[in-house]
């Protein structure tokens, strides 16, 4: 069962990657990119590794967005 | 668990095949990001035996997962963070200075 | 356009090149029979020496401790650079006025990250957690008041000076138990062999200094992490 929930979590990484890299526009990236940070700490915890899952989550699901949208707002370009 | 590597081999090319051809700056900090996140993945991989619990010792377990890998990984997350910040700090000045996010254009101006 | 095509087919080929060498390495690792001794070490004799129930702890703070003395000036470093290199610029994000719903909804929230950021880091050596996902916990609750409340409003309560003094002063407990550690015999940073009561494992005071130490670098790393994102939003 766990190695059923392993592979479609490890799916949905690499897709989550693939759209976080390859969308068009940057906002979009910088969301897909906390949802892989999410995806992340689900696959740390069923690695038996508490503590980098939860540095992982607090850090970079939590302020590196926040970093990531205040850069996008402050370069808003009108293109 | 068979397929943990591959994955881990698969989101480093794709994060460096984003760095190597996107021209957009942030993209390429997602890019960088990217790597670093499936690296702290190989260290929690390489840290993990099957049927090993948390290296938490509350009580006496018989296999224990590695705590080495994982704590240098926790170093490397909060590395991770510091040196993005750096990143996008240089990302706002270059806008500031170039007014555009496009690596190309910037290399053409500075000629 | 031919040389961008040419560049994406030479950079594709290039990385999937690199993908094969890791596969091929990753195996030949897979298969290798390495003897884990200094985990091993670590995993028998780590609650009795440090007297931490939580490994990675133990190992953070009493047997690699030194790692994160130059981790914390890592992040002090990156502080100060973005404090250094960044302009005032406006953020056009931050002029949102939220409705009084939302200042009271954040105002509720607000002591919650104190209670579990001062939990984490004080139970650092019991569960899981430790100084850094405590201090950066008190990093997202500056970055929280700034985006609902207002630079301005950050800056009047918690202005920069103050904030990079607690850094500072994190800094100087982290070494002072370096040196603690050195006076009492025992190596810099020394915290059961310079005979510190280490309490009996499980128990909140239990790991020697290790609580103290995890404190310290909670301050460092939440003020540090907080000292970039007031500078990233800098405005007037």
């Amino acid at each position: 069962m766990i190695d059923l929930i392993f592979g479609i979590i490890l799916v949905m990484l690499v897709a989550t990657a693939a759209l976080a890299l390859f969308s068009k526009k940057l906002l979009n990236s910088v969301v897909i990119l906390s949802l892989f940070s999410t995806l992340m700490v689900i696959l740390l915890i069923i690695l038996q590794a508490p503590d980098l899952a939860l540095a992982e989550a607090v850090i970079a699901a939590g302020i590196m967005t926040s970093f990531f949208i205040i850069t996008i707002n402050k370069t808003e370009e009108i293109e | 668990m068979i397929l943990l590597y591959p994955t881990i081999v698969l989101l480093i090319c794709m994060g460096l095949y984003t760095v190597l051809t996107q021209t957009n700056m942030i993209k390429i900090i997602i890019g960088i990001s990217i790597v670093e996140s499936s690296i702290i993945l190989l260290l929690g991989a390489m840290a993990y035996f099957p049927g090993a619990a948390a290296p938490v010792l509350d009580h006496p377990f018989e296999l224990v997962a590695d705590p080495l890998p994982q704590a240098l990984g926790l170093t490397a997350i909060v590395i991770n963070a510091s040196t993005t910040a750096i990143m996008l700090a240089l990302v706002i000045k270059l806008h500031n200075r170039y007014d555009t996010l496009n690596i190309h254009e910037i290399k053409k101006l500075r000629g | 356009m031919k040389n961008i095509s040419f560049n994406k087919l030479f950079s594709f080929s290039l990385v999937s090149l690199l993908g094969v060498l890791l596969l091929i390495s990753f195996y030949d690792i897979s298969n290798l029979e390495v003897t884990l001794s200094l985990s091993e070490h670590y995993i028998n004799y780590g609650v009795e020496e440090t007297g931490a129930i939580n490994l990675v702890t133990a190992i953070l703070f009493d047997y690699r401790a030194f790692d994160t003395i130059g981790e914390a000036t890592v992040i002090f470093t990156a502080a100060s650079i973005v404090a250094l290199i960044l302009p005032q610029h406006e953020a056009s994000m931050l002029k949102t006025e939220f409705t009084p719903i939302v200042h009271q909804s954040i105002a509720f929230i607000l002591p919650f990250f104190w209670v579990i950021s001062i939990f984490l880091i004080a139970y650092g050596h019991l569960s899981p957690g430790g100084g850094f996902s405590g201090g950066v916990i008190i990093s997202a609750m500056s970055i929280l008041i700034i985006f609902t409340y207002g630079f301005h409003y950050m800056t009047r309560r918690f202005n920069v000076t103050r904030l990079s003094l607690i850094e500072d002063f994190g800094a100087l407990l982290f070494l002072s138990i370096g040196v603690f550690g050195l006076i009492y015999g025992g190596s810099f940073l020394a915290n059961s062999q310079a005979g510190v009561y280490l309490g009996n494992p499980g128990e909140l005071l239990s790991g020697g200094l290790m609580p103290l130490s995890n404190l310290a670098v909670g301050a460092k790393v939440g003020t540090g992490l907080s000292i970039i994102f007031i500078s990233l939003t800098r405005e007037d």
